[in-house]
């Protein structure tokens, strides 16, 4: 499945963070008027480009505000997935066939495109809840649980969150922990890493599990985060946070492949599938990852206030233990009109560079792999999004807003795993996606 | 009020209301405010501001303490640190104030004050002297506060 | 033969160091002279001012650019707005 689901704590942390603690901490008060009930929903789509993943949500915070700046904060997210995603084989002049991941079909891809899995179709729910509350005039602390459940994939997770204000409130101090539990049951099984993809089968309900799957899985990730936000002027705030990310156990994509080429020809090697068996006419092995992960993030932001209009920007720099370091730099800048309405455009730039282990295909024979993967989300790649929206309160005060975006990811292959005929080919699945989000918000 | 000062907070603050009194009296440039005018009456002065929300939950408070004292010697004014007058005219008119209101859009009053949080309160007895003063406004603390004003008002006012 | 790298760790390990050591010193020295006075708050408490404008906004974002890029979250939370009570 797509990977469109909150997998690591971290995910979840910002979610949580984000929906929850970053408007429930007594110090950011919305000052306009103090109503018990604080309603935030919003309705997403978000598609790709190629027939490939849309997702359709609701999403929603509710909050409910009680006496002396206690909050209790309700989130909840719906989303309805599907479409086509790269499963990690390369593209090849002929036509390819792949199991899907049920193992009881399969699917083809046509000479030269890049495969993807069509299979899949899922439906996510979520669910967060946090309270937050003063304690002592400047210390405020807040504490939350998270949930979400897919048709492969659950999620459980608990967080808390202190701040401190220092220096007539000038400065903040600001610490967060969260754990997570993560169960993973995919489709067809969890694939052993490097098993061959079977032929097309049957299964039994109760039946013996196919030779190259185990048993479910499990995953853990703990976070923290250290932040300092510092009022410098009355207009101007900043930000610098640290963050540190360790997730453990079954950290594989269960879907994903990658192809096992001629080592001169760069071409997939062909398989003859079982006679009376439909199946891969080429050979393909499913991925394998370290089992342990550890990420640090280095973030800063800032927002400006400019006579009415406000300016927004964050830059972060991710480093982790595979190899992977990323650049992110994100700006908003609001522009107000005088009946209250605002256009706000948004840039976004985003590098990465590709996992040591990611590897474009497998050359069978000459090399030996402990960890491997083509997924493109490992890859090395840069991204921008473009986007602008546009708010406005309706007749009877009610906030809404209009949200269109556009995503574009761009992908290299190494040059050194590139081998023979795969020059000539994309070897890299670049994206093409819209975001477009219509928000409410209303309070009683 | 919460916080009840130890003997050199109790000089500053007498020092800092001489000064208070003197810049009413003698400056040109602020409205005059003189606490003198108000010697044999406990005083209660309270620093807010239209943006600051722990300030609308204290000025039906506030209005509740000075209906029910005035009689006794309460005397209750709010001092508005808003840099914009007209940024206070919504908030008076969503929470309008039944005791005395003063504008100190430059801060100075509350930079004299020494004011670490919004809201600030400060309790000053008949002789002129503050007593007491509180950080915030706490919902839960109404009866803390008030117990502070009646302590004040039930003190003799002559020396 | 493919492993992770562990040169990384120990390279990031001084910056990490560096960078929380800097992050205190500029909480606790740096940041005492610098800011408003608790009156002045005027600018940061508007809605538009505070770090996270749209929180389910910022959950969407987050969640869309964890599924298809290989980092996430790194954002803190507290601080700004009108510093009240």
């Amino acid at each position: 499945m797509e990977s469109f689901k909150s997998k690591s704590i971290s995910a979840a942390l910002a979610t949580a963070t984000c929906t929850l603690l970053g408007t429930s901490v007594a110090a950011p008060v919305l000052a306009q008027e103090e109503p018990a009930w604080v309603f935030n929903t919003a309705l997403l789509y978000y598609g790709e480009a190629d027939g490939r993943i849309q997702d359709g949500s609701v999403k929603g915070l509710v909050q409910r505000r009680f006496v002396d700046d206690r909050v209790l904060s309700i989130g909840f997210a719906v989303d309805a997935l599907t479409g086509a995603t790269p499963n990690g084989a390369i593209p090849f002049d002929g036509v390819q066939t792949f199991t899907a991941p049920s193992g009881e079909s399969t699917y083809k891809t046509a000479p030269g495109d890049m495969p993807k899995d069509d299979s899949f179709q899922d439906v996510r729910a979520s669910l967060t809840v946090n309270w937050s509350q003063p304690l002592g005039r400047l210390f405020t602390i807040n504490a939350g649980l998270s949930g979400s459940s897919e048709f492969d994939y659950t999620h459980y997770g608990a967080n808390l969150g202190f701040t401190r204000d220092l220096n007539k409130r000038n400065t903040t101090l600001s610490l967060g922990i969260a754990a997570s539990r993560d169960a993973i049951s995919p489709v067809g099984g969890v694939p052993i890493p490097f098993s061959s993809m079977l032929d097309r089968s049957k299964q039994r309900e109760d039946g013996p599990r196919p030779p190259n799957r185990t048993g479910d899985q499990t995953k853990d990730v703990y976070d923290v985060v250290f932040g300092v936000t510092q009022v410098v002027n009355r207009n101007l705030l900043v930000q610098l946070d640290y963050s540190l990310s360790a997730s453990s156990g079954y950290l594989n994509d269960p879907y994903k492949i990658l192809s096992l080429v001629d080592a001169v020809t760069g071409d997939p090697l062909p398989r003859t599938p079982v006679p009376g068996k439909k199946g891969p006419v080429h050979q393909y092995r499913y991925e394998n990852r370290p089992d342990s992960h550890v990420k640090q993030s280095f973030y800063g932001q800032a927002k400006l206030f400019m006579g009415g209009k406000v300016l927004d920007a964050s830059y972060r720099f991710m480093t982790d233990d595979w190899g992977i370091h990323s650049h992110t730099v994100d700006t908003h800048f609001r522009v107000p009109f005088t009946n209250g309405n605002y256009l706000e455009p948004h840039f976004r730039y985003y590098t990465q560079t590709a996992a040591d282990f990611y590897q474009i295909s497998l050359v069978d024979g000459t090399q030996a792999f402990t960890f491997a993967s083509a997924d493109y989300r490992l890859g090395d790649f840069d991204a921008f999004t473009v986007g602008l929206k546009y708010g406005w309160k309706s007749r009877f005060g009610k906030e809404m807003s209009l949200r269109l975006e556009y995503y574009k990811q761009n992908g290299n292959a190494p040059a050194e795993q590139v081998i023979g005929n795969q020059a000539g080919r994309v070897l890299y699945p670049d994206l093409d996606a819209i975001i477009a989000q219509f928000s409410y918000q209303f309070e009683l | 009020m919460a916080r009840k000062r130890g003997l050199d907070r109790a000089i500053r603050n007498t020092f800092l209301l001489a000064v208070f009194a003197l810049m009413g009296t003698g400056s040109a440039a602020e409205p005059p405010f003189d606490v003198a005018q108000y010697h044999g009456k406990v005083v209660v002065v309270d620093f807010w501001a239209s943006w600051c929300v722990p300030c609308r939950r204290s000025f039906p408070w506030l209005n509740q303490m000075y209906n029910k004292y005035a009689a006794d010697g309460l005397v209750i004014i709010g001092i508005d640190t808003d840099t914009n007058a007209d940024d206070a005219t919504e908030f008076l008119r969503d929470f309008p104030p039944d005791f005395k209101i003063v504008y100190d859009p430059t801060g100075m009053l509350a930079g004299q004050y020494g004011i670490e949080a919004m809201p600030t309160s400060f309790v000053i007895n008949r002789r002129g002297e503050i007593v007491a003063s509180h950080l915030g406004f706490r919902v839960k603390k109404q009866h803390e506060y008030e117990q502070v004003i009646r302590d004040a008002l039930s003190e003799s006012g002559h020396d | 033969m493919h492993s992770v790298k562990a040169g990384t760790i120990k390279m990031t390990h001084t910056r990490v160091s560096s960078f929380l050591v800097a992050l205190l010193g500029a909480a606790l020295v740096g940041c005492s002279s610098m800011g408003v006075e608790p009156w002045q708050r005027d600018v940061l408490a508007k809605e538009e001012m505070q770090l996270i404008t749209d929180p389910v906004e910022a959950s969407i974002d987050d969640h869309i650019y964890f599924s298809k890029e290989a980092s996430s979250g790194g954002r803190g939370f507290g601080g700004g707005g009108c510093g009240c009570n």
